[in-house]
């Protein structure tokens, strides 16, 4: 091999070294170039477990996203949303923020939606330094997930806390058999709640099952002998139909109790009559605003829209706003969120804590009624 | 309160879905020896047939679940007679042979969700009370009662059918030795086409049946390929009598391996078991040591 030949291939790999070190370095900083339109990524389950509620998001988002770019966009950039099918599987969510990240390379991710999504893609968004802002996980983990990470909607601290007061208090039982599926959300939620029943109360049975079990029978039959008072049963969409079907066709009376996942009129119309009765807590949310609703029966999403559609077009407009005030710079956009101050949006009044997790919480009773999701009180 | 009868209930309730599934999957296995994927997916099949006729067409039920189980059943042999019979022309291996139906498999599951979407779906109506009945203390559904008379009425029909006709003779002749039987003067190409329709015919029931029990959605097939082996190879794979019998052990151990411990271990215990046979009985409960 010649001198020159060598120098040449030294030569080549010098630059091949430096382009992928620069290339290395420049990770994290922001890769816009300014011009295009501003992509935001969004992860959510779009098929599988409890698709009915990440579907109801999805249009919520395209609802924000059509209103801010009809208004012109921001700074005179459209606004691209990438939707990503996060399946309430972490795996599934952990693929989907990689690409968000790396081959999107996205300003923000509004989601995941389950607690499992959102604790997968955090490490991700993190290292990247993205901006993750969850609509719906309430898993108390997630509060220390990343600088990076925060969530319009209360931590489970606030609602398994809620919930075991209610039930204490309000509906005056003392004896809870829990049902719970094996997910960071139910794990999580389930965990906080025992703590509080505790002080007054006794958990008299607690069975497990499979995030995708359809038989819960034996289950149900373990917890119906145990002889609660209620059943607080914490499942996704598809269980919790199945589950309310075999909870009456057990035979089981006593009165039942569930978490804010439960908010999908999917659960209403697949259990039925099954369903009639069984109460659920959900954050409180102010009244959608007509043009809202309209806007979301035009984009073919269920007729009653769920709790977590609001807090998904919140959290778009919010970063709207923010961008449009400090641009695409994913380090001054974090910042600018945890300055996130009684932001009055369609689903709640937002106050951001110094966690990235929402400073208060309020939280009302709901019920199943023949198909119907109603308000209890 | 004693819950003894209600697990013994609930056992057999998971056990005539997994004989169901057993008896069809073990069928099939027997004539061609390959894990064929494609009935989980014929399984998903029936039970969208019935969804479509009956909730959707609102045809009458009856008709709908014959309707079902024939699709379900003509879908398998399609896949026979499209894809598995040029594979055995090439004397393709076993896994090419997998690897093929785990595309079949996956290409209708994906149809399946284009056509009805990925949600969970009911299929019968649930405006009303479910009928209940109780026996000893247990309580089940009349579709739960349903799904065990037949998949006991399957078993039998299948095992007189095997026992009694020439048919029955020649299909285990070729679950024995395909190569002979093709010498002793058996079509075995139109032979296995009706193994798989009538495989494919008892797996759709199974979709139908949990369909019903249950709900369903595009993705419901792993599940069942999954439960229907698990049970073939505990009773002993390729062997019908000894999948039903496998079946129904598995529906015991994993509703009263949580008589004692907490629900979460469920299938902890039902793939514990399967290991277990694959360890210390490879050959399952059914079939001869070799």
């Amino acid at each position: 091999m010649s001198k020159t030949v060598k120098i040449v291939i030294w030569l080549v790999v010098i630059v091949i070294v430096i382009a992928i070190g620069a290339s290395l370095s420049k990770k994290g900083s922001n890769p816009d170039t300014g011009t295009g339109p501003i992509k935001i990524g969004f992860i959510g389950p779009l098929t599988g477990d409890t698709a009915g509620i990440g579907e109801n998001v999805r249009a919520a988002v395209e609802v924000a996203r059509d209103e801010i770019n009809a208004a012109g966009g921001v700074n005179k950039r459209q606004v691209e949303v990438i939707f990503e099918d996060g399946q309430c599987d972490p795996k599934a969510a952990a693929n989907a923020g990689n690409k968000l990240v790396s081959v999107d390379k996205v300003v923000a991710i509004i989601g995941g939606l389950c607690s499992s999504e959102t604790l997968a893609v955090a490490p991700i968004a993190e290292q990247a330094k993205v901006p993750l802002i969850s609509d719906a996980s309430t898993n108390p983990k997630i509060t220390d997930a990343g600088d990076y990470i925060f969530r319009f909607v209360p931590s489970d601290l606030f609602q398994g806390k809620f919930d075991a007061e209610y039930i204490m208090n309000t509906m005056k039982k003392s004896k809870v058999g829990i049902l719970y599926c094996l997910s960071d959300w139910c794990t999580g939620i389930k965990d906080v709640f025992k703590q509080n029943f505790a002080s007054s109360g006794t958990v008299v049975d607690e069975e497990g099952y499979q995030q995708d079990a359809r038989d819960l029978r034996s289950q149900i039959t373990k917890i119906k002998a145990a002889k609660p008072d209620v059943i607080y049963f914490l499942g996704y969409s598809e269980a919790s139909i199945v589950g309310l079907k075999q909870l009456q066709e057990l035979g089981v009376k006593t009165p039942i109790f569930g978490g804010d996942a439960w908010d999908d009129v999917k659960i209403a119309e697949g259990a039925g009559k099954a369903a009639n009765g069984a109460m659920f807590s959900v954050t409180a949310s102010s009244k959608y605003p007509q043009s809202f609703i309209d806007a979301m029966t035009v984009k073919k999403a269920d007729k009653e829209l769920n709790n977590y559609s609001g807090r998904g077009y919140d959290i778009l407009k919010v970063l709207a706003d923010i961008i449009g005030r400090v641009g695409v710079d994913s380090t001054k956009i974090k910042d600018e969120l945890y300055k996130v101050k009684d932001y009055q949006g369609i689903g709640d009044t937002y106050t951001l804590d110094a966690k990235g997790d929402l400073a208060t919480a309020n939280y009302s009773v709901k019920k199943f009624q023949d198909s119907k999701i109603v308000l209890v009180q | 309160m004693n819950i003894i009868p209600q697990i013994v209930a609930n056992s057999l309730i998971a056990g005539s879905i997994y004989a169901l599934i057993a008896l069809g999957f073990n069928l099939v296995y027997g004539a061609t020896r390959f894990v064929n994927m494609v009935p989980g997916a014929l399984a998903a099949i029936g039970g969208y047939t019935v969804f479509f006729l009956f909730n959707r067409l609102g045809l009458n039920i009856y008709f709908s679940v014959i309707a079902g189980v024939v699709v379900a059943g003509f879908f398998g042999y399609l896949s026979d007679r499209l894809v598995f019979r040029k594979l055995r022309s090439h004397k393709a291996s076993n896994l090419v042979s997998f690897v093929a139906s785990l595309g079949i498999f996956t290409m209708l599951q994906a149809l399946i969700s284009i056509l009805f979407t990925s949600q969970f779906q009911s299929v019968l109506s649930v405006t009303e009370n479910p009928k209940t009945y109780q026996i000893l203390g247990a309580t089940f559904t009349w579709v739960q009662g349903l799904i065990f008379i037949t998949s006991i009425a399957a078993f039998v029909s299948l095992a007189l059918i095997l026992k009694k006709t020439s048919f029955g003779k020649a299909v285990r002749a070729v679950s024995d030795d395909e190569e002979v039987s093709k010498i002793i003067g058996i079509n075995t190409n139109r032979l296995i086409s009706w193994i798989f329709f009538i495989g494919s015919c008892l797996i759709g029931l199974s979709g139908i049946f949990i369909g019903f029990d249950i709900g369903i959605n595009p993705t419901m097939g792993l599940f069942i390929i999954l439960e229907g082996a698990t049970a073939s190879i505990i009773g002993g794979i390729g062997n019908v009598y000894g999948g039903f019998l496998g079946a129904f052990l598995l529906g015991f151990v994993e509703n009263f391996g949580i008589l004692k411990i907490p629900g979460e271990w469920k299938p902890a215990i039902a793939f514990g078991l399967l290991i277990l046979f694959l360890i210390f009985k490879p050959e399952g409960i059914m079939n001869k040591k070799k």
